[in-house]
């Protein structure tokens, strides 16, 4: 591979107390990939994402984006990132308007850049009747729609995404989709998290998956099927986190609704 | 959960609820919930203070309301048996806080839209549900009339009789079905032709108007019982009509003082007809008031765009670099904008210009009015102070704490500006409008010769401002803390913050005899606000 390489991990380990969140990762990311970043609940997704953006610190490894190391540089690295984080929160006080033009403004642009990008994308979400509503208004999904508009103002060249998808209907995760193959196709970079691995087998042209803070598996989607023998992604993940037992769990469930003990 | 007292009360009823066709059992249990709800709930009357939000906050407050009734019920009781004169004042203060605490405190209730996701989807019938909703009010404004009105009822038990006490009891029934009725009215009228987020400003006001009257009824004591020996004849005027507390008065002048007049005998059939009347509309809009209810997550009404010219002009002029404009920018619409961080702060700003009065109506007391014109109590002004560093403080909250990752998330080059650009925001938002207000009501008080003194007033603020930062504030940034863990150390910063402004006027006081003290202060002051203000926000 000849691309420039975006993101460097080297045995990257993180704890909050005692708890062991990342493992020694070791993560190299080319321009222009999609990478689909899974793994179980409480892997160390969003903290591998909050680490690299700066968010927490206190870790122990080497962390690289655009080839700087971001303990020692200032935050200006910061400009070139796009990031939707896990839980849609924003200052909901404010209008779509409001919001959007001031974290513009923060990313450099001009205010009426901003106002008029703003906009634009708004109007494409189909959002741009509500412009000047207050989010609190907002349903979840159109909530999640100005996160990612926010995300992709200033034109970013590394986009981190944390379950971008949530509560949007399936039309628009088709639109999402497309948008997110274009932007890779201008070289930009993207690393995606999701739990919904239809989706993440579609789009990303790499696949890491994490389990208990360490890398297990990293690679095409052909890649990971050829070493796991298995059909779909979702079997390739219920393989290599080790979870078996899914059938177990539901007629046991099963049986607790229809008033019995648990055990068959 | 708890069983609740006025659960065991309402067990005693059940065969009436049952033979109305109501399952009591199932109304019982969302009842529980609901008071449950409740209990975790702050209510709007203790906003201002610090208190953890543990234990049932609003049978804790019952006991202010009960104060309440003592100060501003008991002592129209004494005013003679002018009942037209006396009552009306009683009733009018009874039906301006029964509904101000409505408002606050049981929109909650009477705005509850989760019902429809939660409560409809289940097989419960809609009688049931709709008792559960009724009685769960009437428990509310039973606990809170009832510990309201509690003295002043005894208290004309011993005054008047226990046929006044008994026509008391059942007005006062009345009354809190107009009010309740009224304040849903209120709501529909706002939803009906205005959105959610306007009835939300609303109850916010009306909410922040709570807080402030709570604090100043305490000046107020002593000077409501300076009134009670007025000695007013009552005369009657068409007008009178329109008012519900003349409505409520009526009776008691028309059975004790016996009193036939054709005026007593309309404004007693009112008092009755029109809350009956009020609770019939009531039932009949109520599908309607639960359909427009839907319209309460909606801002339809702006689509526009607000123009803030102003605020672009003064981002301008008071910031250096682009990146503070935008802070600028963003910390004035929050202290615009949110609700909660409004709730805080309002209540501060109106102490912040009704203590000055208060002091200065003071020494108009002790002396005339020409002394105090040419004398220095101008100094009073001072005592608004106080709410600065408390203001400052409180910038660090906001009810969407949660939307500060993007502080951490962006590349923001010096991180101290952002606070800086918030400072500045409160200062022009805040305190200059608070203070220029003040200020020309001084200047028409005590002329244009105290001019330089105001101006050296508001320079010692922007001190102030700077010194509370300095001291108060640990965190990066502002807007990131969640208003329900506030620290309860208020004593040493309300201490600290009224001790700051002590200097500050003892400073202002040695030098007012003078003659170049005023300008050479004012001048040193302009200097350190500069340098202090470059030290505190150097970059880090």
């Amino acid at each position: 591979m000849n691309a420039k390489k975006v993101l460097s991990l080297k045995s990257v380990s993180k704890n909050f107390g005692s708890k062991q969140v990342l493992n020694g990762v070791n993560l190299d990311v080319y321009e222009g990939q999609i990478i689909g970043y899974i793994g179980p609940n409480g892997a160390g997704k969003s903290t591998t994402v909050k680490l690299m953006l700066g968010l927490i610190d206190d870790y122990s490894g080497h962390i690289e984006v655009f080839g700087e190391n971001i303990i020692n540089g200032d935050d200006f690295y910061k400009k070139r990132i796009g990031y939707v984080p896990e839980t849609a929160e924003l200052y909901e006080n404010l209008t779509a308007f409001e919001y959007l033009s001031f974290t513009g403004e923060i990313y450099g642009l001009s205010s009426k850049e901003a106002e008029e990008r703003a906009f634009g994308l708004m109007k494409e979400f189909g959002l741009g009747g509500v412009f000047h509503q207050r989010i609190s208004s907002y349903s979840k999904g159109m909530k999640q729609k100005v996160l990612i508009i926010a995300s992709l103002l200033h034109d970013p060249d590394l986009l981190f995404f944390d379950e971008p998808l949530s509560g949007l209907d399936a039309n628009s995760v088709i639109v999402i989709k497309e948008i997110l193959a274009k932007l890779a196709e201008q070289g930009k970079t993207i690393f995606y998290s999701s739990h919904i691995m239809e989706v993440v087998e579609k789009i990303s042209n790499r696949i890491v998956l994490l389990v208990d803070g360490q890398v297990v598996a990293d690679g095409t989607f052909e890649e990971l099927r050829r070493q796991n023998q298995e059909g779909s992604l979702e079997d390739i993940f219920n393989q290599l986190t080790g979870f078996t037992e899914h059938e177990e769990i539901a007629n046991r469930f099963v049986n607790l609704v229809h008033g019995g003990s648990g055990n068959e | 959960m708890n069983d609740f007292a006025s659960l065991r009360v309402l067990d005693r009823f059940k065969s009436v609820f049952n033979k109305l066709n109501i399952d009591y059992d199932v109304m019982r249990k969302i009842l529980q919930l609901k008071l449950t709800m409740d209990s975790r709930r702050m209510p709007a009357i203790f906003s201002g203070s610090n208190i953890k939000k543990e234990g049932n906050q609003f049978l804790k407050s019952l006991w202010m309301y009960g104060l309440f009734g003592i100060l501003f019920l008991v002592p129209f009781l004494f005013l003679g048996n002018e009942f037209l004169f006396s009552l009306t004042i009683m009733f009018s203060s009874l039906f301006i806080i029964l509904m101000t605490s409505m408002v606050s405190d049981f929109s909650a209730v009477l705005l509850d839209i989760r019902d429809k996701n939660i409560l409809h989807p289940k097989p419960i019938s809609g009688k049931t549900l709709n008792a559960a909703k009724i009685t769960h009010i009437i428990i509310y404004m039973v606990l809170l009339t009832g510990s309201f009105v509690i003295t002043p009822l005894i208290v004309s038990v011993f005054k008047f009789g226990i046929i006044f006490t008994l026509l008391f009891l059942i007005e006062i029934i009345l009354i809190s079905s107009l009010a309740i009725v009224l304040t849903a009215f209120v709501y529909l009228f706002i939803l009906r032709f205005f959105s959610g987020e306007m009835l939300k400003d609303v109850i916010n006001y009306v909410q922040i108007f709570l807080a402030i009257g709570m604090a100043i009824s305490y000046q107020l004591v002593g000077r409501v019982f300076q009134i009670v020996n007025i000695d007013i004849t009552y005369t009657f005027a068409w007008w009178h009509m329109l008012l519900p507390p003349f409505w409520f008065a009526a009776p008691f002048e028309l059975i004790l003082n016996k009193d036939f007049s054709i005026h007593i005998i309309i404004l007693s059939l009112l008092a009755v007809l029109a809350p009956i009347l009020a609770i019939a509309i009531y039932i009949h809009l109520m599908p309607t008031f639960e359909r427009n209810l839907s319209k309460l997550q909606s801002d339809t009404n702006r689509t526009k765009k607000r123009r803030r010219i102003l605020q672009g002009i003064w981002a301008r002029i008071l910031c250096r670099t682009k990146e503070e404009r935008t802070f600028y920018k963003f910390a004035s619409l929050m202290l615009k904008e949110e609700r909660e961080l409004k709730l805080k702060i309002f209540p501060l700003l109106g102490f912040a210009i009704i203590f000055p009065f208060i002091f200065l109506f003071n020494t108009l007391s002790t002396g005339s009015f020409e002394e105090v014109k040419t004398g220095n109590s101008f100094m009073v002004i001072y005592f608004s102070l106080i709410m600065i560093p408390a203001v400052v403080q409180m910038l660090e909250y906001s009810g969407n704490y949660k939307g500060q990752w993007i502080f951490y998330a962006a590349p923001i080059k010096n991180k101290s500006i952002v606070y800086s650009a918030t400072l500045k925001a409160s200062i022009m938002n805040y305190f200059i409008p608070i203070l220029t207000m003040l200020s020309v009501i001084f200047l028409w008080i005590f002329s244009f010769r105290i001019f330089l003194d105001l101006v050296v007033v508001l320079l010692a603020a922007i001190v102030l401002t700077l010194i509370s930062y300095g001291i108060f504030n640990k965190g990066k940034f502002p807007f990131v803390s969640s208003h329900e863990h506030t620290q309860t150390n208020s004593f040493f910063k309300v201490f600290g913050g009224m001790f700051a402004v002590g200097i500050m006027a003892a400073v202002h006081a040695m030098i007012l005899n003078n003659p170049f003290g005023l300008p050479v202060y004012a001048v040193l002051l302009i200097i350190s606000i500069f340098i202090g203000w470059k030290l505190m926000f150097s970059k880090r």
